[in-house]
């Protein structure tokens, strides 16, 4: 468990909702419970061929799970994480005929054979179908959490092995961008680093192999350099995995202190791991803080009725006329609402033309190299390049979607808020003594100190509103980047017949050639295209339920309110006494729960620091 | 470079180049009106005498300068941790050292000469990089007397206009190319490379061929991360390249080289002897420690107190030899090596220049005749196409003739096509074929598979055999129209073998 207390907290709320029965609320907090029961936090390994890698993660570990070879090494991810005994899963996620997603099929292998399922050697272009192998190792440091990825190496950011990394970014917590000391960055690896730095909050470069290059000062001078030019603050850290292992070998702490490694995992503890706990701290008490206050509302209202008996006419008004308004953000005809639909609509539109630009772009290029040569010779490097070039296409139309879309929801986030954020009415209790008696913050929250795009959407990691976030991210990322991939071997399949049938004249060849990247770009729009309405589509559900379900939240608890505060109205004098005492109580146990969710966000080390990190698309 | 190669020339290529020399006069008669035209030919008939033009190029950082310093023996082009070279610099043979900075559209002027430990340098004088067209740097040497080496910045630089120049240069859109040859250097197969080497076929005579480029697996001590074995590593990894399809049709071959450590064994000094022998003297702990890294090797007190080596003299020895080459050559002194001499050829040896010398001489040096035609068709066909005249046409068709009549370019072709798996045939006989058509070198010795000092008589008898062998398969009724076209192209060259042969 990632944040012990952040789960009491939940625990705590949730017995208060079931007291005072509110289902609804019980449902969002069960959610943030079970986001907060998953404690893994995700590291990425990413770098071309060759950067050491792998080596990393078994330096990081001290074990050698990730094999290791002078030739390629990594052929499937390697997913490290925490486990009572070693053991190695292996992990197939097939796909139906039509590209759906069926369920993963896990499978068991002892540890000692895992290379012949990860490397290239024991599996030579992934022939066992697997997706991913996960690998569970007893260490300390993984114990609070850390999942370390080992994926296989990109070779710049167009191939498919680059979009299949693409795709993985949205879920991770943080990168770790691996490249060695013998050269400084290259252009793919700097266009790799902003494109990732879009998708994670948490990138941080790793220069390995330092005990190799007499001269990696100078080149982790040069590479802050170009970070400097592209306009990106990024952690680095020079790093020696040979000096890490050898240390650990003779406990030497002088030669652990020279690896590098001690600043690369305090990193991953202190920021990484203490970033995902702040997050899920922030998160957990800005969901408690809102049901709290949502809580209240009623017991305040009848509160504040009964203390002024002669002024309660006009609270049940104005209440009512918030109720009026609550209900009213619920309907399809709510400003929020017409600012989803209509950005959807524009941002599927847009994007579906961005993406045919893209790839009319593409085709164009193809055709000009398919009449400058004969097919019959070319086909294969063609076929070759005309999959990176759409798969590079494609993954940065994603890309720009997944922005737009996260625009979309602070958009419609700011519309919400301008109309429902000042919902809950102001109360006017009389009695002084009360608002010293620290109950003073529940009349107004100070979850205005905080954006509301970071009150409702706590960064990918974060609460409930988080969920929808990176599912949306991951949702987008994911689907509509790897399909192309697998859309690749049918153009495959396509030049095959190429090669066979066609061998009388060239012009022929040329329009057969034509006809096939013609046809295969034209799929590839097609399948995208469907992929990203759907993916948009699913956006628009979630970001309606989302706010949809905070508007009934809020007409409940204002339905509430009216109804405590007639029933006020009729107490006898006699009963008022006590009736006033008892919601006092009752309001000091919710203000005390509401202190322990703003104790809980205080307690958050760098809170603007980790605002800042997960201040998504802006 | 240099080497002598014994064994027979490629069958009838003075013939092609006298063809091609008389093809070239007559194109410049035609266009003797045409300042422009004439120039251009009659520049491009010059080069036809001059020394070969092999390229030296590669992503950034791969190792081009280094690997030109070992193959020249002296290290005249600067290297650096840095991307460091950013014009295209021609190393030639001259009589006195000379640097000559060409500007665009201006006159050349010299530049001023730099040595420091036996290291070049040159200062540009301020003239920016984008306003230079090339640097040439004349240096009396043999290693370049056959061959003039062209060094160029490195494929996807950082600086995008530094990358444009070298695809401008290697590879420029409608112009035949200033090399005759290209070694191309790739640290691994990343998919840059590949597109690289596609961007460098041309269009017409050696048409998606590869002829005249070798791949190098360069940096290969880097591979196995320094441990002693690197380099056992980096030979099973070109063998695999040499055996990859896509591979096989852009580059003759795939050798694995280890620059810097080339570049340091053909420039041993006997001071990093002495240097080396010291430390070989340390107890192996303590050697061990000290080799662990190189920040330690740099300082580490051990080695000032037992083997008096100053901190900068170690710091110089890891510049020069890199910690893999360290730890080879106290290794090796270790091993009883106890002169600079056998030192230096055994490092040399090992770090597989030898073998990359070797391949240059069989696929380049034996070949320089039909890379010179080809170029200067190259440059003809250039002329025929921009400025079409009715006087030049019937040369037109001349040109036409020659590239596919003259049976060295239908060898060429042939060896393009098998080599990319165009011609279905079993991979032995697709083997022995591409042997025939001079893939592993044009001597007969070489195409038949035999030892070079076999007997002429042997050599003789198994170019009859082979003679036979294909002359069936070529009247074959039931092979199919490729396999028949093929072996008619092998028979022929077992024609020319055979009478290039005394007896």
């Amino acid at each position: 468990m990632a944040v012990p207390e952040a789960v009491t907290l939940v625990d705590l709320a949730l017995k208060a909702t079931t007291a005072y029965q509110r289902p609804d609320l019980s449902a969002r907090l069960r959610h943030t419970r079970d986001r907060l029961a998953d404690p893994s936090v995700r590291v990425l390994v990413v770098g071309e061929f060759k950067q050491g890698k792998s080596q990393l993660v078994n330096a990081l570990v001290n074990a050698p799970v990730c094999p290791v070879d002078d030739d390629i090494a990594t052929a499937i991810p390697t997913v490290v994480r925490y486990a009572e005994s070693p053991g190695v899963t292996l992990v197939r996620e097939p796909q139906s005929d039509s590209g759906e997603p069926l369920p993963p099929q896990r499978s068991q292998a002892p540890i000692e054979q895992l290379a012949q399922y990860v490397s290239e050697a024991g599996n030579p272009g992934n022939r066992h179908q697997l997706s991913y192998a996960e690998v569970g190792l007893p260490r300390r440091l993984l114990e609070s959490g850390l999942v370390l990825v080992d994926t296989p190496g990109v070779a710049g950011l167009g191939s498919s092995h680059g979009a299949a990394t693409m795709g993985a970014l949205p879920r991770a917590d943080a990168v770790l961008l691996v490249s060695d000391a013998a050269q400084e960055y290259t252009a793919p690896e700097l266009d790799f680093l902003a494109a990732a730095r879009q998708l994670c909050p948490n990138v941080a470069c790793v220069i390995t192999k330092i005990d190799l290059y007499p001269q990696w000062r100078k080149i982790v001078e040069l590479d802050r350099g170009h970070l400097q030019v592209a306009g990106e603050s990024t952690r680095m850290f020079p790093v020696s995995s040979t000096l890490r292992l050898h240390a650990l070998k003779t406990e030497d702490q002088a030669l652990m202190e020279e690896s590098g490694y001690v600043e690369l995992i305090h990193y991953l503890q202190r920021d990484v791991l203490g970033h995902a706990d702040d997050l899920d701290r922030r998160s957990v008490s800005q969901d408690v803080l809102a049901v709290a206050e949502q809580l209240a509302t009623s017991m305040k209202s009848e509160l504040a009725a009964q203390e002024q008996p002669e002024r309660a006419a006009q609270l049940i008004a104005q209440l009512t006329e918030s109720r009026r308004r609550a209900d009213e953000l619920r309907q399809r005809s709510a400003r929020w609402q017409q600012t989803l639909n209509d950005g959807v609509q524009d941002l599927t539109s847009d994007i579906e033309y961005d993406l045919r630009d893209r790839l009319r772009g593409v085709s164009r290029e193809a055709e000009r190299v398919i009449e400058q040569s004969d097919p019959k010779n070319t086909w294969d490097q063609l076929a070759n390049w005309l999959e990176q070039q759409v798969s590079q296409a494609v993954s940065q139309s994603s890309l720009w979607a997944i922005q737009r879309a996260q625009y979309l929801a602070t958009q419609v986030a700011e519309h919400f808020s301008q109309n429902g954020a000042a919902l809950l009415p102001q109360f006017d209790y009389g009695a002084q003594d009360f608002r010293s008696a620290n109950l003073q913050a529940i009349e107004r929250p100070e979850l205005e100190n905080v954006s509301l795009f970071s009150k409702l959407f706590t960064g990918i990691r974060g609460g409930y509103g988080g969920f929808v976030m990176g599912g949306m991210a991951m949702g987008l990322a994911g689907a509509s980047m790897l399909n192309p991939v697998s859309a690749g071997a049918g153009l495959l399949f396509g030049g095959k017949t190429l090669h066979d049938e066609l061998k009388r004249n060239k012009q022929r060849r040329q329009s057969e050639a034509k006809v096939a990247m013609r046809r295969h770009i034209d799929d590839v729009t097609f399948q995208t295209g469907k992929d990203s309405r759907d993916m948009l589509r699913q956006v628009q559900r979630n970001l309606r339920d989302h706010f949809t379900s905070i508007a009934e939240q809020m007409t409940t608890s204002l339905n509430d309110a009216v109804v405590s505060a007639q029933k006020a109205v009729q107490t006898d004098e006699a009963s008022r006494g006590s009736r006033i005492r008892d919601l006092r109580a009752e309001l000091e146990r919710i203000e005390h729960l509401a202190d322990r969710a703003r104790a809980l966000d205080s307690s958050t080390a760098r809170f603007s620091a980790g605002l800042s990190m997960v201040g998504v698309g802006r | 470079m240099t080497r002598s190669v014994s064994g027979g020339q490629v069958p009838g290529s003075p013939h092609l180049g006298n063809a091609v020399r008389g093809l070239v006069r007559r194109g410049m008669e035609i266009y003797s009106d045409s300042p422009q035209a004439s120039a251009w030919l009659r520049m491009n008939l010059a080069r036809f005498d001059e020394p070969l033009r092999v390229a030296i190029a590669g992503k950034v950082k791969a190792g081009k300068s280094t690997l030109l310093n070992a193959l020249v023996g002296e290290e005249i082009a600067p290297t650096d941790a840095g991307e460091c070279t950013r014009v295209v610099t021609w190393y030639q043979d001259g009589p006195s050292p000379q640097v000559l900075l060409h500007p665009k559209g201006s006159p050349p002027h010299q530049l001023s000469i730099h040595r420091r430990d036996g290291a070049l340098s040159f200062d540009l004088g301020g003239t920016p990089v984008e306003r230079i067209e090339r640097l040439t740097v004349d240096w009396p040497s043999q290693s370049l007397r056959g061959t003039t080496l062209i060094d160029t910045p490195g494929i996807d630089s950082l600086s995008t206009d530094v990358s444009a120049r070298s695809h401008q240069f290697l590879a420029p859109e409608d112009t035949p190319t200033a090399a005759d040859a290209v070694i191309y250097l790739m640290r691994h197969l990343h998919s840059g490379d590949v597109r690289f080497l596609e961007s460098f076929h041309d269009q017409r005579v050696a048409k998606a061929t590869a002829v005249n480029t070798i791949a190098v697996l360069s940096r290969a001590d880097e591979i196995g991360v320094g441990r002693l074995d690197a380099l056992i590593s980096a030979k099973r990894i070109a063998g695999r390249y040499r055996t990859d399809d896509k591979l096989r049709e852009l580059c003759q071959t795939v050798v694995a080289v280890a620059g810097l450590l080339a570049q340091t064994g053909r420039t041993l000094r006997q001071a990093e002897f002495t240097a080396l022998t010291a430390l070989a003297t340390l107890p192996r702990s303590e050697m061990d420690a000290l080799l662990l890294s190189a920040d330690r090797f740099v300082k580490s007190d051990i080695a000032a107190d037992s083997a008096r080596l100053d901190s900068s003299v170690r710091a110089g020895l890891l510049d020069r030899f890199g910690l893999f080459g360290v730890r080879l050559g106290v290794t090796l002194i270790r091993q009883g090596v106890t002169e600079p001499a056998k030192l230096s050829s055994e490092l040399v040896r090992r770090s597989g220049l030898d073998d990359l010398r070797e391949v240059l001489a069989i696929q380049f040096t034996e070949r320089r005749d039909l890379l010179k035609a080809r170029s200067a068709l190259l440059a003809l066909d250039l002329v025929l196409r921009k400025e079409p005249r009715p006087a030049s046409q019937p040369l037109a068709v001349e040109l036409e003739r020659t590239m596919s009549g003259a049976h060295e370019f239908a060898e060429l072709r042939l060896l393009t096509a098998l080599r990319s798996g165009a011609v279905k045939m079993s991979k032995d006989d697709r083997l022995e074929a591409e042997r025939l058509l001079g893939g592993e070198g044009s001597a007969p010795a070489a195409r038949l598979g035999l030892d070079p000092m076999s007997d002429p008589r042997e050599v003789r008898d198994a170019a009859m055999a082979a003679l036979n062998d294909w002359r069936r398969r070529a009247e074959n009724p039931l092979a199919n129209r490729q396999v028949a076209d093929t072996a008619r192209v092998v028979v022929r060259s077992c024609e020319g073998m055979l009478a290039g042969l005394p007896g």
